[in-house]
């Protein structure tokens, strides 16, 4: 908060300090005199007493209030540095995760839960001067990089807030300057014979504000693919080799291979971890359009149900037969933009086979139809061999990097993670208010803690607070003498 | 009167209406030889407007300019014809009190104040240009092209500069009606580079008491528990107390003002100035709240004696003849006559974002400017700036520190830090909701709060001092009764606790944790419980608040505490904004246009970000340590050079 710099300073802060984008490793670092008790909430691992550059190695687990719903998010290393050996000259926890961003988002969250914040920029870097870590001229090489990049991380703020997402963030900010206004017109202007809301009706107003922030919370704080993993389907014609690939990437032979098209009848699902992210494989049932067989039948349409459902297809073609007519039929079922086209058994055949295989592809109708390019094919086609085992770390980086393509930047989860703490502040300040309603304090007393709750909205939408209730107070009542 | 022998005074004080009047007394109190010049001697401290003093946020600051030694607080209580404590239901940080005062004789209070005032002289007279010399001001010219030279001028001219009065369509040069505009010194303040611009206010028409039907509107009567605004007060009320009386527009009013609406000059677009928009003309109300039906309005007399009624709600500036029609239709006023009608006012002001916060301009040394002139509005707001700036015109001449208020200590500093820190676009009024730290910013508690200061100043005399000092051991007594005696959990007290529909006790507890419940207050707390202790709300009110509220009163000083921090940190005022690394461009503008002294008035400027906050610390900090510290290097740096700073 603005009004608050040097409390501020007293907290402890976290941000992720690796390169942007989806890497090996990640490091979040977590500075402040506080930052063992915040970080050992997350990780229990962690011994009775910490040594300075010393290396731990455990799960983080997420600090759910019910034990038995605790679970583990991510394996990781912590660092510890002691006061005045540090980067920033105060306490700090480095913690080394997978290069996940939607894991690295996650362990932020939990850093916020137990009374981290989220660094601002440069603050590091303040810190490491006001403990002088480092000198004048080092600091401010960093805050000219800074200002030189701030005007485009507000866009990116602005970015990633477009849409409904932030009309939802604004109705909870007027919701909250209405009420604020209400109360400040009720002290300032009590001569004045307004219609000012009934207790009841602050009472109503605040829990629909209520209501809207914790559901906002509540989505940032399960993401999606966290929640459920990543749910690629394989498609393809019989006998091309999706149950054998299946087997690779969950490392067990959990489908059944043979060389009888349509051995696979029903869905068969495998969850696998890679890099922290789970990631469940569905095989199906081949789908041959002219079969006769009742069962198979069944089998292709949940085969096709699958895919529909899915977060990303692999569709499998034999390069052994080259793409075939029901190949291209099948094909012409599914989407592209979350489709990957997989030549089977290169084993069997020759680089040049290879090519020509591109270029038939290039001259499908499928491509012509949702006008495909060169491009598209480059980032989309893989040719693997499931004899081959090198073939698996090769498809699940081509997996996360699409996955996480839209968050190639750190900042982008650094400003999801940012929201998340500004909105549950934001909820458990206007839960107090709610308190100090019932506990019939005066309007005082709400109005500061209602405004705080409005100043975290107005970060997160990019606003500063100033003034805006004087504004609103005109605007909604008629006053004067 | 004048002592006009001498040529020469230490301290000029130009314009004698609210600011003025408590400007020249804090100085020539001071021991300054003070010249007060204004243009109208029947005029002293006179209300342009409403004749009411305080309200919310707006008594408090009487009571601050009361504790400290000022003369507003004794005038209104002297003078008081109707008492209300505001708020009084609501919570303890926002109650405020009101006065309406017998208009003529708080100025004639206020002129024998000056007239009898050791160390002041004061002349009338019209203040044409300053004496200059270079970019100090070494006194004034008058009309008559006299010079009289002075240390330091403090200018109070109120709505006076360059004033232009609206009557519909109508214009004539003025400050207010009966006193002339006064010409010269803004023009001369532009010339010198000053920013000066326009504001615009109004006041509603004044009715002739025997032409109002006084059964059709209902009387207003004020409180009858009543807490003057000065300690030095010793009965109060001392006039007769009378009512107000309400009473209502109609459908016909609002009928008529719209059809007459091409008849004011503030819908034509003939003001320029902004006016204020918690006081907006009934032109105004009509428009933008078009759904609603009826307005009220307060018909206030001006005094026990007086035959004019002030309309409060009703300020306009459309012609005589429309105000004549749409007053007739308001229920008491179908008769009325008006003996004077409304009108705006246009006049210059001084963009205060040039003024230090001991009111002085920064380009102009020894040129204090108080009051509407720095583009407040009201009478408290004036009276608090006149009263620091005649202290600081004083204190320059002596050789004194400057004496500047903290928002923490007082609504005259957050006042005086608002205006010298965020300009002003509209006539500016006080709100308790412009303070932050508005729980510790209480009328009860104004004495606590200044006691120290006020006593340093030396302005309040012996005898407040006196009063001071003993209910302050009043209240410290109090509190110390408090925390020392308990009450046990027998079945007696358990019974009276019961009948003060309040939990019974587990274990024994002292008057100060038992007073913390909120259900139970001092005063139903120590009838019940028959205690010997003081019933005086003087005394125990700031008591019991501050044990009912401790735990957010706790909370907001250690705010206060630690933003404390930042206001140590002083700029200094030679700093190059465009040396400092890190600060957008439009930051670099806004800081170097208003030179805050210190990172936490920096902070308080809109548009400046806190990023902007750290690359100033690192600016400050980084000067020093360049001097007196050895360069850094540690072995831990290099074991993070691989990380990258993203942040
Ligand atoms: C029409 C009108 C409507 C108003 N409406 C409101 C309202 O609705 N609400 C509100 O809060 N306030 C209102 N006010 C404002 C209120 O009157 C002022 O805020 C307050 O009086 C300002 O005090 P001051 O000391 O700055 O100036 P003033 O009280 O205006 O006093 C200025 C003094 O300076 C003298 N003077 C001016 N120029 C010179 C000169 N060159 N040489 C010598 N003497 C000079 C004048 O004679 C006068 O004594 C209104 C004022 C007017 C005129
Ligand atoms: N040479 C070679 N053979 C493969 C490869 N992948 C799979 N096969 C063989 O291809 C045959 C079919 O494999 P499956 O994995 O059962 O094929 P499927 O697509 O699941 O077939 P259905 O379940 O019938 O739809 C088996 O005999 C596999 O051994 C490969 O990369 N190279
Ligand atoms: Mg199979």
């Amino acid at each position: 908060m603005k009004s608050n710099l040097v409390e501020r300073e007293q907290q402890v802060i976290c941000a992720i300090s690796t390169p942007p984008g989806y890497g090996g490793i990640s490091v979040i670092r977590v500075s402040g005199a506080d930052s063992e008790q915040v970080v050992r909430k997350i990780a229990p691992f962690l011994p009775q007493e910490v040594k300075s550059h010393s290396v731990y190695y455990g799960f983080i687990q997420s600090t759910e209030l019910n034990p038995s719903t605790v679970k583990s998010i991510d394996e990781v290393l912590v660092l510890y540095f002691e006061e005045g050996r540090s980067f920033t000259g105060e306490k700090v926890f480095e913690i080394h995760g997978h290069g996940n961003p939607v894991l690295s988002d996650q362990i932020l969250q939990e850093l916020v839960k137990s009374g981290a914040r989220i660094a601002d920029r440069g603050e590091f870097t303040y810190r490491a001067f006001l403990n002088q870590r480092i000198d004048l001229v080092q600091a401010e090489s960093v805050l000219d990089l800074i200002q030189s990049q701030s005007s485009s991380s507000s866009q990116m703020a602005l970015r990633q807030l477009q849409g409904e997402l932030s009309k939802e963030i604004e109705h909870i900010e007027n919701a909250i300057t209405r009420l604020l206004a209400h109360l400040e017109a009720s002290i300032d202007f009590s001569t004045e014979n307004l219609e000012i809301i009934s207790q009841k009706q602050t009472l109503d107003q605040l829990q629909h504000i209520q209501k809207l922030l914790a559901q906002r919370v509540s989505e940032y704080q399960k993401g999606k693919l966290i929640r459920e993993g990543l749910v690629v389907s394989l498609a393809g014609r019989p006998n091309v080799g999706k149950s054998s690939l299946l087997n690779m990437m969950v490392e067990q032979n959990k489908a059944i291979v043979t060389a009888i098209p349509g051995t696979t009848r029903d869905l068969i699902e495998s969850t696998t971890v890679y890099n922290g992210q789970k990631i469940v494989f569905v095989d199906t049932a081949g789908v041959r359009t002219d079969s006769v067989d009742i069962v198979e039948k069944i089998g292709i349409e949940k085969s096709m149900e699958s895919h529909k459902s899915a977060d990303y297809v692999f569709f499998i073609f034999d390069l052994s037969t080259g793409i075939t007519p029901q190949d291209e039929e099948i094909l012409s079922g599914l989407k592209p933009e979350n489709l990957y086209l997989l030549g089977n058994k290169s084993d069997l055949v020759s680089e040049a086979d290879l090519e020509s295989t591109q270029k038939l592809l290039q001259q499908s109708n499928f491509f012509k139809r949702n006008q495909l390019d060169s491009h598209w094919i480059s980032s989309r086609l893989a040719f693997i061999s499931t004899l081959d085992k090198k073939c698996r770390e090769k498809l699940f980086d081509m997996i996360m990097e699409l996955a996480f393509s839209t968050q190639k930047e750190d900042r982008a989860i650094l400003t999801h993670a940012r929201h998340f703490e500004k909105l549950s502040e934001a909820l458990s300040k206007i839960e107090s208010v709610q308190k100090m309603v019932v506990a019939k304090l005066g309007a005082e007393f709400l109005s500061q803690e209602l405004k705080d709750s409005l100043i975290c909205v107005q970060e997160v939408l990019g606003k500063h607070y100033d003034d805006q209730i004087v504004d609103k107070i005109f605007k909604e009542f008629c006053l004067g003498k | 009167m004048a002592d006009l022998s001498s040529d020469s005074y230490q301290v000029i004080v130009v314009g004698a209406g609210h600011a003025g009047v408590e400007a020249c007394l804090s100085s020539a109190r001071l021991g300054v030889k003070t010249l007060l010049i204004t243009t109208n001697l029947d005029r002293i401290a006179y209300m342009s407007c409403n004749p009411s003093i305080g309200g919310l946020a707006k008594g408090h600051m009487v009571r601050e300019i009361d504790i400290l030694g000022g003369e507003m607080g004794l005038a209104a209580d002297e003078t008081c014809i109707q008492y209300k404590r505001l708020n009084s239901s609501k919570g303890p940080a926002v109650r405020g009190t009101r006065v309406q005062s017998d208009k003529d004789k708080y100025s004639a209070f206020m002129t024998e104040k000056v007239l009898n005032q050791k160390n002041l002289s004061v002349i009338q007279g019209e203040v044409k240009r300053l004496v200059l010399e270079g970019s100090a001001c070494r006194g004034v010219v008058l009309q008559d092209g006299s010079i009289i030279h002075s240390n330091t001028v403090v200018i109070t001219t109120g709505t006076f500069m360059n004033g232009v009065m609206h009557i519909g369509l109508e214009q004539s040069p003025g400050g207010r009606v009966g006193d002339q505009a006064t010409v010269g010194l803004s023009d001369q303040l532009r010339d010198f580079g000053f920013t000066v611009q326009r504001l615009k206010t109004g006041t509603p028409a004044r009715l002739l008491n025997s032409s109002i039907d006084w059964s059709k509107t209902v009387p207003q009567y004020g409180d009858t528990e009543f807490f003057p605004f000065s300690l030095r007060t010793e009965t109060f009320p001392k006039l007769k107390q009378i009512a107000c009386f309400l009473s209502r527009t109609t459908e016909q009013t609002h009928d008529i003002i719209r059809k007459n609406l091409d008849k004011s000059p503030m819908f034509c677009g003939v003001i320029e100035g902004v006016g204020p928009r918690y006081c907006p003309s009934i032109e105004d109300k009509i428009t933008r709240f078009a759904d609603k039906e009826s307005h009220q309005t307060f018909l206030e007399p001006e005094g026990l004696d007086s035959d004019l009624i002030y309309l409060q709600g009703i300020s306009t500036s459309l012609p005589a003849d429309v105000q004549y029609e749409f007053l007739r239709t308001i229920p008491g006023l179908e008769n009325v006559k008006i003996v004077r009608p409304g009108y705006a006012v246009e006049y210059d002001f001084v963009e205060p974002t040039q003024i230090y916060h001991r009111l002085e301009t920064r380009t102009i040394s020894n040129l204090f400017l108080a009051g509407q002139i720095n583009g407040t509005s009201g009478y408290e707001e004036a009276a608090a700036q006149g009263f620091v700036a005649g202290i600081n015109a004083a204190h320059k001449v002596l050789n004194r520190d400057e004496f500047i208020l903290d928002r923490d200590q007082a609504y005259i500093g957050v006042l005086i830090d608002d205006l010298v820190t965020k300009g002003t676009k509209e006539p500016y009024r006080m709100f308790t909701s412009r303070a932050e730290h508005r729980l510790v910013l209480r009328e009860d508690n104004t004495l606590d709060r200044l006691f120290d200061i006020s006593l340093n100043l030396k302005l309040s005399g012996s005898a407040l001092e006196e009063k001071m000092i003993k209910l302050k051991d009043e209240r410290q007594n109090l509190l110390s009764y408090l925390r020392s005696e308990r009450i046990f959990p027998n079945e007696q007290t358990q019974n009276k606790i019961l009948e003060m529909k309040s939990a019974p006790l587990l274990k024994p507890a002292t008057y100060e944790e038992f007073l913390r419940r909120p259900e139970i207050n001092y005063t139903d707390f120590v009838k019940k419980f028959e205690i010997p202790a003081v019933a005086d709300p003087q005394i125990f009110e700031p008591v019991e608040i501050e044990i009912k509220y401790s735990g957010y009163i706790k909370r907001q000083l250690e705010i206060i505490d630690q933003q404390k921090r930042l206001e140590r940190m002083n700029i200094p005022e030679s700093t190059n904004y465009s040396d400092i690394k890190g600060l957008s461009s439009e930051e670099r503008d806004k800081l170097s246009r208003v030179k805050p002294r210190t990172l936490g008035q920096a902070q308080r400027i809109s548009g400046v970000n806190p990023s902007a906050i750290q690359s100033l610390m690192i600016f400050l900090k980084g000067r020093k340590k360049l001097k007196d510290l050895p360069s850094d290097n540690s072995e831990d740096r290099s074991s993070h050079g691989q990380s990258v700073e993203t942040r």
